[in-house]
This record gives structure tokens, C-alpha cells and sequence, in this order.
């Protein structure tokens, strides 16, 4: 029964990124930049003339790039240069494992707890997984034997490092406030709307949020990939379905680091002042399973509400900021992002000190 | 020394509230996303009412702007109202071409005109749309037209023969009154 329902968690996360969540992005990239730069963006793939306001254009890349050549280029190392986008893809989705979708609910006589995998080490198995997305832009750019490629792997290298320490010790000051490492009891506790991430760290919140995108490799901080500068970096010379790993892996991370966020700052799956009894108790008439239904599925909407809107809030980062200076990135990375992520954590624990008896 | 290190001057004073970037971030922020939020609602409007587009992309092949008469597209040979083209087959119009891409051959005829070419062909993947033949030509004989889409698979088909390039007279009135306007000055 257990490995059924968690077969069943698995596949409604998959399906949902993979299927729904990921394509679409592709989409919304388009849509969002024309609509923000005053344009009209992707209409022209149709079927029978119906263009769908160019939802059909993820379709068409995927059938373009499945049948494109997969090219690997002369003097590459071959098998490097194939498991590279994998190293870089897989981490990106199994980062969701450990992000809780909704709280826990009784249903049945049978407790079902919203998250594939409750580890009590959560945060730190979602580092331990961004940190190895690093190795597939690594290895994609030593692997490629192109100039380009390598220039663009030792800036993702350097940046990605540079980072990472900023967003370990962000995420410090949420420990210290929330006292778990497990993402279920963070989101738990975050059930009082003036408990939430973003009234207690809100330094951290815009810290993390500017460390997680430069993880991502995203403008501002895509130096990685700087097409006017070193082509695309690190997989300049992938192409056909590995081309798309790279792209899904980043689309994927975008929902990610939009889980993360929700989940440590906006309050994960709760709504503002409605606790999650009073809205067990509001659906009581129909009976105790089906208000236990009810509520998780309103919990799984506002949760991916809230992703939606950080994929956007990202998206629109993305089409509004120039890119940042190769030195500039380092800069803000190692003499800003981590004094002020340590001052966060002196802060917040003169703070708690101060005010927990 | 240091070789070759040069501190740039930029001229760009920023206030402390400028240089700190936040700010400035939420500001272009705001900016961009007020563009995305009119957008959004915005074709609401065209669709229900058929008001005017905010958008000012033009939907290329279903729609088109309209050139001004300025505008130089492909050469074409002008079919007089008589029914016989004008083309007098001077050469001036090969002679001139810095292409090399117009070729004629002249021949007799017992109209008034006494010579007509007897095959006018224009390499159009050669023509570079300068102008120079209509500007050259003493009779009017070959304008340019508004065509722009001469593309094509194969450059056997981009040779433009006399009969691919005749066109009745009365549909380039605009053009001709233009020639007449920009070239009258110097007196031809
Ligand atoms: S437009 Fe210029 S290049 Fe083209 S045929 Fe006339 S003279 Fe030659
Ligand atoms: S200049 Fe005019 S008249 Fe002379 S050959 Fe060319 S088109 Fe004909």
C-alpha cells in the first residue's frame, strides 16, 4: 500500500515537470519576453491552421531536436561528452524528491504525507544534488575539445563554487529560525502567516533567491553560457537530444529553486490565515475523507500557485537584467552575497537569543 | 609600469540609492512587468471589439506594410498601353549596370520605335536593386517595382526572362509619377 501511494507520488511529480511543467516553460520563455518587450513571440507552429497562441512550439522543438543529428565533434572525449547532460539533468529532478507539495492528511484511517522522500537531512541532500550539476557542465565543457566549451566550464566551475557558499549560508539563518532540516516541519511551521520565511529572513529571501539563480546559470549571472561572448559555454557543441537535456535541466531547476523558495519563504503549501483546521473543518459536512481530500488537493493548487508565480517572478528577472561581468559576478558573489549571508546568521541568532526564552 | 592598464573615465554619476541595485533592479522590474500585464489583457480589446492592435508586429506573409513609392524592389520592364513594351533596346540599362546582370539582344521591328529587344533578361540574383537602369533608361522603359519575394531554390530560376518582367503600364502610374518627380531636375 505504502509503495503504491508513493509509486503514485512519484509519478504525479514526474508527469507534472516532465510533461506539463517543463514544455510549457519553453513556451512561457517566448510568450513572456514578447509580451514584455512588446511583441507578439512564437505563433507560427500550427495544426490544421490552429496555432494555439504557440503552445504548439514546444512540440515542434521536441520533434526538431529528436531528429536532429547527435553530433559528437572530432578529438571529443566520447563518453564523457554523452553522460554529461545526463549528470546535468537527473540532479535537477530528483532535487523535487524532498520538496513537500502539501501537508499531511488522514485519509482512509491512512496518514499520507505530500512528499516522496521526508528525509530528515532534506535541505542538505537539495545542495548535495546542486552541487553535482556543477560535474555536468564541467565535464560537458572539458569533454566538448572546443575552446568555447572549456571557457564556458571554468566560469560555470568558478561561479558555481563561488555560490554555492553564499547559498549554503543563506539557508543557515532558516535552519536557526525553524530549528529542522526537514522541509516537511519547515513548511509545518510556517502555518501562521507571520511565521513565514519572508517576515523572518527576508535578507535571506533575496539572498537565496539572487545565489539560486546564479546556480542556475540564468541572466543576470549566465557568464557559463554568454552566447555574444563564448558562444553557449559549456554545451556549445551538443546537439539534438542532449541539446534538450541541458534545456530541460535548466527549465527544470527553475521550478526547483521555485519549490525551494515557496517552501522555505512563502509559506509552502498554506494559505495566508487559513489554517489547515479550520479548512478540514470547513469541508466537515461532507465527511472526514473528503474533507481530508479536498484540503490536500486545495493545498497541491495554492503550492503550485506559488511556484507558478516564482517561475514567473524568475522569468521576468531573466528578460529585465543585463548580464553581469565576469568579475562583477565574482564580486557580488564573494563580497557581498557571503558577508551579508554571515551577518544574516550573526543577526538571526542574536535575534533568537534575545527573544527565546 | 603595468602594461597596458587604463582606468576608463566613465562619466556616469549614480547616487548611493542607484549604486546600492536593489532598488534599481525593482524599478526595471516594475517597468518590464507593467509592459507584460498591458500586453496581456491587452489583445482582449482587439479580439471582443476588433479595436487596433497595441502590438505593432506585423503578421508578415498574412499581412503586409504598404512601401512608400520611394521604395526599389525588383526592376521590371514597362508594358506601354499600346501593348508592346517600351524598351527601345538601347543598352544604356546594360551598360550601366554595375551588376553586369541585364542582358539584351536587339532586334528590328517595323513599328516606330524601329528596335525592341528581341530577349531582355535580368540575373536577379545578381541585380543588387541599385536603381541605376531605371534612372539610365531615356524612355521610361524599365522601373522599379514594390516585389520584394525573388527568392528561390534554384539560380536557373532567378533569370527573370522579357516576359517575367512585363508589366502593364496603367499599375505603375505611382512609380512613373515618382521617377518623373526625382529625376525631373536634371532636365533629361
Ligand atoms: S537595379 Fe541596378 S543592378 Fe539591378 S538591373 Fe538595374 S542597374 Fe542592374
Ligand atoms: S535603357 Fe531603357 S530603353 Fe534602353 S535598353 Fe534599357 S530598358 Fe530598354
Amino acid at each position: 500500500m505504502d509503495l503504491i501511494i508513493d509509486i503514485i507520488k512519484i509519478l504525479f511529480i514526474f508527469t507534472l515537470i516532465m510533461g506539463v511543467f517543463s514544455p510549457i516553460l519553453g513556451w512561457v520563455e517566448r510568450k513572456q519576453s514578447a509580451l514584455m518587450q512588446d511583441r507578439v513571440g512564437a505563433n507560427r507552429a500550427d495544426i490544421f491552421g490552429f496555432t494555439m497562441i504557440g503552445l504548439f512550439h514546444p512540440l515542434a522543438d521536441a520533434l526538431k531536436l529528436m531528429t536532429k543529428e547527435d553530433f559528437i565533434p572530432q578529438g571529443a572525449n566520447k563518453v564523457m561528452h554523452t553522460i554529461a547532460p545526463f549528470i546535468s539533468f537527473v540532479p535537477a529532478l530528483i532535487a523535487f524528491a524532498v520538496i513537500p507539495f502539501g501537508g499531511e492528511y488522514i485519509i482512509h484511517g491512512k496518514e499520507i504525507n505530500l512528499v516522496i522522500a521526508d528525509l530528515d537531512v532534506g535541505l542538505l541532500y537539495i545542495f548535495a544534488f546542486a552541487s553535482l550539476a556543477t560535474y555536468g557542465a564541467v565535464i560537458a565543457g572539458w569533454a566538448s575539445n572546443n575552446n568555447w566549451s572549456l571557457l564556458g566550464a571554468l566560469r560555470a566551475s568558478a561561479q558555481m563554487i563561488s555560490y554555492e557558499v553564499a547559498m549554503g549560508l543563506t539557508i543557515i539563518g532558516v535552519f536557526m529560525v525553524y530549528g529542522s532540516l526537514k522541509l516537511t516541519e519547515i513548511g509545518a511551521a510556517q502555518e501562521d502567516f507571520f511565521k513565514w520565511g519572508i517576515f523572518l529572513q527576508p535578507l535571506g529571501f533575496v539572498m537565496f533567491l539572487a545565489a539560486a539563480i546564479a546556480e542556475n546559470k540564468r541572466i543576470p549571472f549566465d557568464v557559463a553560457e554568454a552566447e555574444p561572448e563564448i558562444i553557449a559555454g559549456y554545451f556549445l557543441e551538443y546537439s539534438g537530444m542532449k541539446f534538450i537535456m541541458f534545456w530541460m535541466a535548466e527549465f527544470i531547476e527553475i521550478i526547483t529553486i521555485s519549490g525551494i523558495v515557496t517552501t522555505l519563504f512563502f509559506g509552502g503549501w498554506n494559505i495566508p490565515f487559513v489554517p489547515t483546521a479550520t479548512l478540514i473543518s470547513f469541508f466537515s459536512s461532507l465527511g472526514d475523507t473528503w474533507a481530508n481530500i479536498i484540503t490536500m488537493l486545495i493545498h497541491i493548487g495554492v503550492f503550485f500557485s506559488k511556484i507558478i508565480f516564482f517561475i514567473w517572478l524568475q522569468m521576468t528577472i531573466r528578460w529585465t537584467l543585463p548580464r553581469f561581468r565576469y568579475d562583477q559576478v565574482m564580486k557580488l558573489g564573494w563580497k557581498i552575497l557571503l558577508p551579508l549571508s554571515l551577518l544574516n546568521i550573526f543577526v538571526t541568532g542574536v535575534v533568537i537569543l534575545l527573544f527565546k526564552k | 609600469m603595468a602594461i597596458g592598464i587604463v582606468k576608463v573615465k566613465r562619466n556616469v554619476k549614480m547616487t548611493f540609492w542607484e549604486r546600492s541595485y536593489i532598488p534599481e533592479v525593482l524599478r526595471g522590474i516594475a517597468i518590464t512587468s507593467r509592459h507584460f500585464f498591458i500586453n496581456l489583457v491587452g489583445f482582449i480589446p482587439a479580439i471582443l471589439f476588433g479595436k487596433e492592435r497595441k502590438i505593432f508586429t506585423v503578421y508578415y506573409p498574412e499581412e503586409r506594410v504598404k512601401y512608400p513609392d520611394a521604395y526599389r524592389g525588383r526592376p521590371i520592364l514597362v508594358l506601354g498601353d499600346d501593348g508592346v513594351e517600351k524598351c527601345v533596346a538601347c543598352g544604356l540599362c546594360e551598360r550601366i549596370c554595375p551588376a553586369f546582370c541585364i542582358s539584351i539582344q536587339p532586334a528590328e521591328t517595323e513599328l516606330d520605335k524601329e528596335r525592341y529587344p528581341e530577349t531582355f533578361t535580368i540575373d536577379q540574383s545578381r541585380c543588387i536593386v541599385c536603381g541605376f537602369c531605371e534612372e539610365v533608361c531615356p524612355k521610361e522603359a524599365i522601373l522599379m517595382s514594390q516585389d520584394t519575394e525573388i527568392a528561390d531554390y534554384d539560380r536557373k530560376k532567378m533569370l527573370y526572362r522579357k516576359e517575367d518582367l512585363l508589366v502593364a503600364e496603367k499599375d505603375l502610374r505611382m512609380r512613373q509619377a515618382y521617377v518623373r518627380g526625382a529625376f525631373a531636375r536634371w532636365n533629361y
